[in-house]
This record gives C-alpha cells, structure tokens and sequence, in this order.
C-alpha cells in the first residue's frame, strides 16, 4: 500500500518536472511563430493565433551565410576526426604496442582539457600558417581538438571486437588498412556512429573559436551569427526565437532520430562502454 | 601480427602529431605567461611572475575567481544529486523511462548559445517568461530582475546550465544503476529498508564511477560555460558574472595584452588539470584492466 503511494507520488513528481522540462521549448517555438504585438500581450503560453512562417524567412536570411559555413566546416572536420580517430583507435587497440597506455592517457587528457587553455596559442599557430580567417583553419583546428574524442570513442568499441576476428583476417592475407576498411568499420558501424554524432555536434555548437578565429561573415560559423541576431533584433523575440530554433534544427533531427547512438557514445566517451 | 607492426604505426602518425601540436601549444602558453607581450607580436623577453603580479592585483580576477568557485559549488552537487534522485525514481518507475531520458537529455544536444538566447528572454524583467508566469499567478515581479542584477545573475545563469546538464547527470546514473545486482537491492527491500535507504545507503555509494564521471564532466563544463556568459550577460552586470575563460579573452583579444591573457590561461590551465588528470588516470586503469 505504502510502495502504491510512493509509486504515485514519483510518477507525479517526476511528470510535472518533465512539463517544466519542455516549457521553455514549447515558449520558444510558439513564440517563433507568434507576431510582435502577439508577442507583446506576454501570453507565451497561448498558441499563435495565425502562424507567421515569415519570422523564419527573416532569422533565416541573417543566418544563412552561417549556417552554410558551419556545414561546410562541421561536415569536413568531423569526416576527418572520424578517420584519423578510428585508424588511431585501431591502432591502440589491435597491435600490442606497448605505449599504447601512456599514449591513451595523453589521448585522454587532451580529450577532456577544455580547449580555452590553448585558446591564445591557436590564434597564433594559425597567423602563423596563415590560416586565420579561412575555412582550412577553423577545420584544421576543429580536427585537433575533437580527433582525441574520436579515438577514444571508437578505440572504446572497438575493444569489444573478439581478436580472433582480426587475427583469422591476417592469417587470411588480409593486410591491416583492408581488415580496417572492410571488417573492422562495418563490424562497428554502430560505434562509428556514434562517434560521428557526438563530434559533429560538438564542433556544430562550438561558439568561442568561432568568434576568436574569423574576421567578417564569410567564413564564420553559424554561433556567433546567432549570438550576434540576439544582439541586433533587441527584445525582437520573435525573430530571436525563430533564429534559435532554425539553429537547433540540425542537432534536433539527429538527437530524434539517432538518439540511440548519442546515448551510446556519451557512455563510451566517458568511460562507460 | 608483429610483421604488421610497422603498419600499425602508421597508423598513428595522424593522432600523433595532433596530440603534439595540443601538448606544444599547452607549453607554448605557459612560456608565452612569462613573458613581455603586449601587441600583435611576441617579444619573448623574460618578464618572470610580472603577468600573475598585475592580474593578482586586479580586483576583477578576484571576482572572476570567485565566481567560478560558485559555479563548481552551485552546479556541480546540485545538478549530479538532482540527477541520481531522477535515476532513481525512474527505475522505480519502471514505465516511461525511454521517453523521459529523452525530454531531460534533449537540451544536451542544443549548444549553449541556443540556451542562453532562449534563457536571457526568459529571464528578461519586463517581458521574459517567467515574470510573466509569475504575474498571471498574481505575483508583484517589480523587483525581480533576474539577470539584469549583479546579484542575481550568476545564479540564473547556473540554474540554466542547470536545465541543459541535469540529462546528461541522469543518462550517467541511469546506465550505471543498472550494473547493480538487483539482489542487493531486493534484500534490502525484503528486509524493510526506506526508499531513502536504498538509495542513499546502498545503491548512491556503489556508483562512484558514475559519479566520478559526472563531477568531473560537469566541473569542467563551468570553464565552457564561457558561451552561456557571452550570449547571457557578456559578464555583465557590470563584471558581476565573469569567469576566468571570459577575462581571458578580454584581455588577450580586447585589450591586446596577451601575456595577462597567457596568465590567466594558466590559471585555467592549473584548475582543469587538476580535474582531468585524476579523472584520466582513472579512466586508463580501467583500459588496462579490459
């Protein structure tokens, strides 16, 4: 009787913490839709009344050039990261080598460092090759600090591969980059997954070096154009919100429909595989 | 296998010279904080502590230090324990839990410019969310500016990473209540223990990696919360929410002085370290150990 009580009391707990949960999403996407004056009456829990499509138009026109340069940028760097990472994380996991500990735990460390540390010698590598400004740069330099990640997470997966896989391959005639390609990737394909997932949303959201390592709208990643919207449509909320929510579109779709992998791949990244 | 070893580190070269260039800039910072730099271009001229003297004797390092040790106190214990309770009951549940892990995780995925955007409408005094909730309710918000007082501000701004972190504590703790026997839970049970025993005395003590991961995971967060700050406030009120990342890039991007920038990178730098290096040995063990 007493558990039925208890039972009934979490199930409510937890549901109302839910709703709160979702209310300042479904604030931002009403109000995305909502007109200045509707906004202005401050009922943001009442639905709009005539949906105006053309906030969107007009946050995406301030963030289009952003969001094509993030995709450019976010798709190359995390294609890169997943291959330097996984031929890495093959490496550490199927030849013995007996620095593969000390170097797992440089991997590791440099995986969780948060990149502000190095902030101002990044500027300066990339004056350096020249590369400020430029999309070469921003992906070189999203490569260095996400790859780490990517090792780890795939290196995690694959331990779990039995080593009589590999071993039956080589005793095949099977050359080490071919049992890569054509066993290992598809084998842990779930892994690779993952792995992507969890990069290119990481190097997606990134805002500082976005803001640090580009001059002018032509290379910048779509963080700062939505930072900057916020501070040019002042108490616009509407054009702001319809802004945050085109942004999140992307990390939306693949948290709906490959939510799976992420949750995989925070447990793998964090040590839990 | 040994005939392919040659391959296999080639194999490594890529992540090799990348982990090189993140541990050079990482001693390239620390000599660049000893140094005369103010400008475009490093002098390295020998400068000793000169960099740590000015910036310990800036009042706002002070502030800056102080709030990030709200930051690690307010967020961390908070957002860890709120999300081992929600594990908890969760399990206990037994129904639902796909789709609340998903509605308490799905804010992870937004980045914290996307958060703070939204949030600094909500909290906006005259026409944000939550003052406008609170009016209908019959509330007088007069007083309540949120994050347009030096006051209040860190603490709204804590309670939204808050809002954003409490899924990623809560998938952690769920994954990890499930590596418990289940027999040790049920003996207790059989033998009349609380809920509150349960899980305080007999499952909370028995996760200790999955809290590892989360203080640790969520102590490195308040150094990236940098965005939320930016986007927010821009440490502001006046410079009543800064925390060191902000300062440092004010002062090596706007003030050009890049030796206190490299200064309080250190700073940074000692503070993460001394995070991620207990946390990594502790990951390596269990690597070897697989």
């Amino acid at each position: 009787m007493k558990e039925r009580y208890f039972l009934l009391i979490t199930g409510l707990l937890v549901s109302i913490l839910a709703v709160i949960w979702m209310v300042p999403i479904y604030a931002l996407v009403t109000t995305s839709l909502k007109t200045q004056e509707e906004v202005a009456l401050q009922k943001y829990l009442d639905l709009p009344r005539n949906p105006q499509f053309s906030n969107f138009g007009k946050a995406f026109n301030a963030l289009k050039i952003g969001l094509r340069n993030s995709l450019v940028i976010s798709l190359s760097a995390t294609f890169l990261c997943i291959f330097v990472g996984s031929l890495a994380g093959y490496a550490l996991t199927g030849f013995n080598f007996r620095f593969a500990t000390p170097l797992f735990f440089l991997i590791v460390v440099v995986t969780f460092l948060p990149y502000h540390v190095i902030l101002i010698p990044i500027t300066q590598f990339l004056k350096t090759l020249g590369l400020l400004n430029s999309y070469a740069g921003l992906i070189l330099i999203y490569v260095v600090l996400n790859a780490p990640m990517a090792t780890l997470i795939t290196g995690t997966f694959f331990m779990k591969i039995p080593p009589e896989l590999e071993e039956a391959a080589i005793l095949d005639g099977c050359k080490p980059f071919r049992y890569y390609l054509r066993i290992l990737v598809p084998v842990s394909l779930p892994g690779l997954i993952s792995a992507t997932i969890l990069v290119f949303i990481q190097i997606y959201n990134e805002f500082l070096l976005g803001i640090a390592l580009t001059r002018g709208p032509d290379v910048k990643p779509v963080m700062p154009f939505l930072a900057e919207l916020k501070g040019t449509q002042i108490a616009q909320w509407h054009i702001q919100m319809a802004g945050a929510a085109i942004t999140s579109v992307i990390p939306v779709l693949v948290f709906i429909f490959l939510g799976r992998y992420f949750i995989s791949g925070l447990m793998a990244g964090y040590g839990k595989g | 296998m040994r005939y392919y070893k040659f391959q296999g580190f080639a194999f490594l070269i890529p992540i090799l010279v990348i982990i090189g260039i993140f541990y050079a800039m990482i001693i390239w910072d620390v000599f660049a904080a000893f140094t005369h730099w103010q400008g475009l271009q490093p002098t390295w001229r020998f400068a000793g502590l000169y960099n740590f003297l000015r910036l310990f004797q800036m009042s706002r390092f002070w502030v800056n230090l102080r709030n990030n040790l709200l930051w690690l106190l307010l967020f961390i214990a908070p957002t860890f324990l709120t999300g081992f309770v929600l594990a908890y009951l969760i399990t206990n549940l037994g129904r639902g839990e796909a789709i609340l892990r998903q509605i308490f995780l799905f804010p992870m995925a937004l980045s914290f410019i996307i958060t703070g955007v939204l949030w600094a409408w909500m909290y906006d005094p005259s026409s944000g969310v939550i003052n406008s909730v609170l009016k209908a309710f019959g509330f007088n918000t007069s007083k309540l500016g949120w994050i347009a007082l030096p006051k209040t501000a860190i603490y709204c701004m804590i309670v939204a990473a808050f809002w954003q972190y409490l899924g990623f504590a809560l998938v952690i703790y769920l994954g990890a209540i499930k590596g418990i026997p289940y027999e040790m839970v049920e003996a207790a049970k059989v033998d009349g223990a609380s809920h509150w025993t349960v899980a305080f005395r007999i499952i909370f003590p028995n996760l200790g990696h999955a809290t590892l991961i989360c203080t640790t995971m969520l102590a490195i967060t308040t150094v990236k919360v940098f965005d939320l700050v930016w986007v927010m406030t821009r440490g502001g009120p006046g410079v009543s929410t800064e925390i060191l990342p902000y300062l440092m890039y004010r002062l090596a991007f706007d003030s050009r002085d890049l030796g206190m920038g490299a200064a309080t990178s250190i700073v940074i730098l000692l503070f993460s370290a001394a995070m991620v290096i207990p946390y990594s040995l502790w990951a390596l063990n269990k690597w070897v150990r697989t």
